[in-house]
């Protein structure tokens, strides 16, 4: 294979050409036009892209479609798109995703990827199966994730507890001008927020550091949980963690040294309830941590305009699929934590989530088979 | 089962693992070897099995209970990549980074009270990172082997089937990696790819190795395409331990 002599390397002079000039032609229109706008390329114009591509496949083997799926011009993008990438880690703030020479480049990997695939289907035996999984699923996925993300649209709705909402905003920040409604609404039945349990823990009073210093000891206040901090016995005797009030736990200190008992309530307050710590001396005292959200989750019903509806619940890590529409668990009020009365979701609407789907679990196969088979020769 | 009998269970795993380690190199036949590495993969999932009885739920909730799914995985995943491959120093790596984090866990006991936030409770956490883990240690063995073969690229290629098959496993191991992050990604908000700086450089990353394995197929001449590993390594340590100190990287989602 090495140095196959003077043929290869002309034909890649010819694509390193090739792609400077639309590189360059890249650069021209970022200078006259600005930037990309992404909502250019939205439905029907993906498709009619996705099907103009798809012509490739019918192209008869010859110069033309060799010259598309050539190895050399694989490794030019690719060289192309480690630099773009680089430019992109390294320069904050940057736009190298909108920036047409970015465009550019990504639609001849396209194109590079499709021609190559469709040379192998015109030869196809068992053998090339891993390749074209790995090939047609970083196709699918390039195509769905990229092209197709202009189709995608995303808002957040603030829902009440008890009420129906069609309105939604893009921002996230629910100004009320900027409700917009949605073809798909959501009725919050319930919304629950299950919690780690609160933490105790000695702390000075002057500085609000906790102790040991420097390897600070907090234990979680469960019933009869006890922890020895710096000369003290610290016991939880009863806890009281009533709805709309904040965790209050009863806890016994004993000084190691006298044996002194020390006794009272000790609780980290909430919107409604103000803090309490007990006092050990004059420079130390006992105090509570908020406790830290476990998982929080809403109980919902979702209707769409097109008729359908579908109950379940909603948390982090899992959303509610219905039809082309996701919808996560946002946020809620964490002033109020527990108590909250309203849950905000994230909706997006991505028509082109199965194709990405179906792109991504080819390429872990074809993961797979790579490292199954290795690459020895 | 609770926590303060680790110490029991993780030095006996280290011990049999260890010890499998070493009849797999001294001994004539394997199966010793494979005997001891199994054993102690019995005795840490005993362990497991009985943290998550007795807790009543699967143990996936503090970050100590993840480093503790690190440690059995990897040896899992080293040990099925042994039996395949039979790279007897994949088993000794491991062994030794499934210890690093059993050490973790006993020498830093508070982390097994820091809770994991919701964001992180996902099936996925796990594989994600282990996969990763697996494929630093097959590229970083290719790079070493690209400067022997340099070296001796005159004489002879000796090294380039077992270059060529280190860089296809690790990068396979990358993709997964990459796609089961890509798939928590959407299902915890909404965008298989956001762009985020650790996504970018792994994004990088994953470039150079494919500028390598496709100039291979092109049959470069080896002279030049054999530096690409090195260097395809340093971006791999960037994303791995250097974005969190990038400028671009501030507000990442996946500093920690």
């Amino acid at each position: 294979m090495v140095g196959e002599g003077k043929r290869k390397r002309t034909i890649a002079i010819e694509e390193a050409v090739v792609t400077a000039a639309v590189v360059s032609a890249g650069f021209a229109l970022q200078f006259t036009l600005g930037s990309f706008d992404k909502a250019f390329l939205a439905f029907p114009v993906n498709i009619i892209a996705l099907a103009a591509f798809g012509t490739l496949f019918f192209i008869k083997r010859g110069k033309f479609l060799s010259r598309l799926s050539s190895g050399s011009l694989s490794v030019i993008l690719l060289t192309l798109i480690l630099f773009s990438t680089l430019y992109m880690g390294l320069v904050p703030g940057n736009r190298v995703k909108l920036s047409w020479p970015f465009i550019l480049i990504y639609l001849m990997t396209l194109i590079n990827i499709t021609a190559v695939i469709s040379v192998h289907l015109k030869s196809f035996s068992k053998k090339s199966i891993p390749f074209l999984l790995n090939h047609f699923g970083v196709l699918i996925l390039l195509y769905a994730a990229g092209l197709g993300s202009a189709d995608k649209s995303r808002y957040f709705m603030r829902v009440n507890e008890g009420e129906v909402e069609w309105r939604a905003d893009q921002s996230g920040f629910g100004a009320r001008d900027a409700l917009k409604e949605l073809p798909i609404a959501i009725s919050l039945k319930n919304f629950e927020i299950e919690e780690y349990p609160p933490k105790l823990a000695i702390i000075e009073r002057a500085t609000g550091e906790a102790l040991p210093k420097g390897r600070p000891l907090l234990f979680p206040a469960e019933l009869n949980n006890f922890a020895q901090i710096e000369g003290w016995s610290i016991k939880v005797d009863s806890l009281k963690y009533l709805p709309r009030y904040a965790p209050t736990a009863y806890v016994l200190v004993t000084s190691q040294g006298t044996n002194d008992t020390l006794r009272g309530w000790v609780s980290c307050g909430n919107h409604f309830q103000r803090h309490k710590t007990l006092d050990i001396n004059e420079n130390f005292c006992v105090a509570m941590t908020f406790p830290e959200p476990k998982a929080y989750s809403s109980d919902v019903i979702v209707y769409t305009r097109s008729g359908k509806e579908r109950g379940g619940i909603v948390m982090v890590n899992s959303p509610l699929t219905v039809g082309s529409w996701k919808i996560y668990q946002h946020s809620y009020d964490t002033q109020k934590g527990r108590d909250s009365q309203w849950s905000r979701f994230e909706l997006v609407y991505d028509p082109w989530f199965i194709p990405a789907l179906i792109g991504i679990i080819m390429m872990i196969a074809g993961a797979i088979t790579l490292f199954w088979k290795g690459g020895a020769r | 089962m609770s926590w303060s009998h680790f110490i029991y269970f993780a030095f006996g795993s280290l011990t049999l693992w260890s010890a499998g380690v070493v009849s797999l190199y001294r001994a004539k036949s394997t199966t010793a070897g494979k005997t001891l590495i199994l054993a102690g993969v019995l005795l840490f999932s005993v362990f497991i099995a009985g943290l998550w009885i007795a807790q009543g739920h699967p143990p996936l909730r503090t970050i100590g209970e993840t480093r503790l799914w690190y440690s059995f995985f990897i040896i899992i995943v080293g040990f099925a990549t042994y039996l395949h491959w039979g790279y007897k120093w994949l088993m000794g790596y491991s062994t030794l980074v499934s210890a690093v984090f059993i050490f973790v866990n006993l020498l830093k006991p508070e982390i097994h009270t820091t809770n994991l936030m919701p964001a992180l409770r996902s099936v996925w956490f796990v594989p994600h990172v282990t996969v990763y883990i697996l494929s630093y240690a097959m590229l970083g063995a290719a790079t070493i082997a690209s400067f022997v073969a340099l070296k001796e690229l005159r004489s002879n290629q000796r090294l380039m089937p077992l270059i060529d098959n280190l860089v296809y496993i690790g990068f396979g191991f990358l993709m997964m990696g990459m796609l089961m992050g890509a798939i928590w990604a959407k299902e915890a908000w909404g965008d298989y790819w956001s762009w985020d700086p650790k996504e970018v450089w792994a994004f990088i990353t994953a470039t150079a190795y494919l500028i390598y394995i496709h100039s291979r197929l092109r049959g470069y001449p080896l002279k030049y395409i054999l530096w690409l590993l090195p260097v395809a390594f340093i971006l791999l340590m960037i994303t791995w331990i250097g974005v969190n100190y990038l400028p671009a990287a501030q507000g990442s989602i996946h500093v920690y």
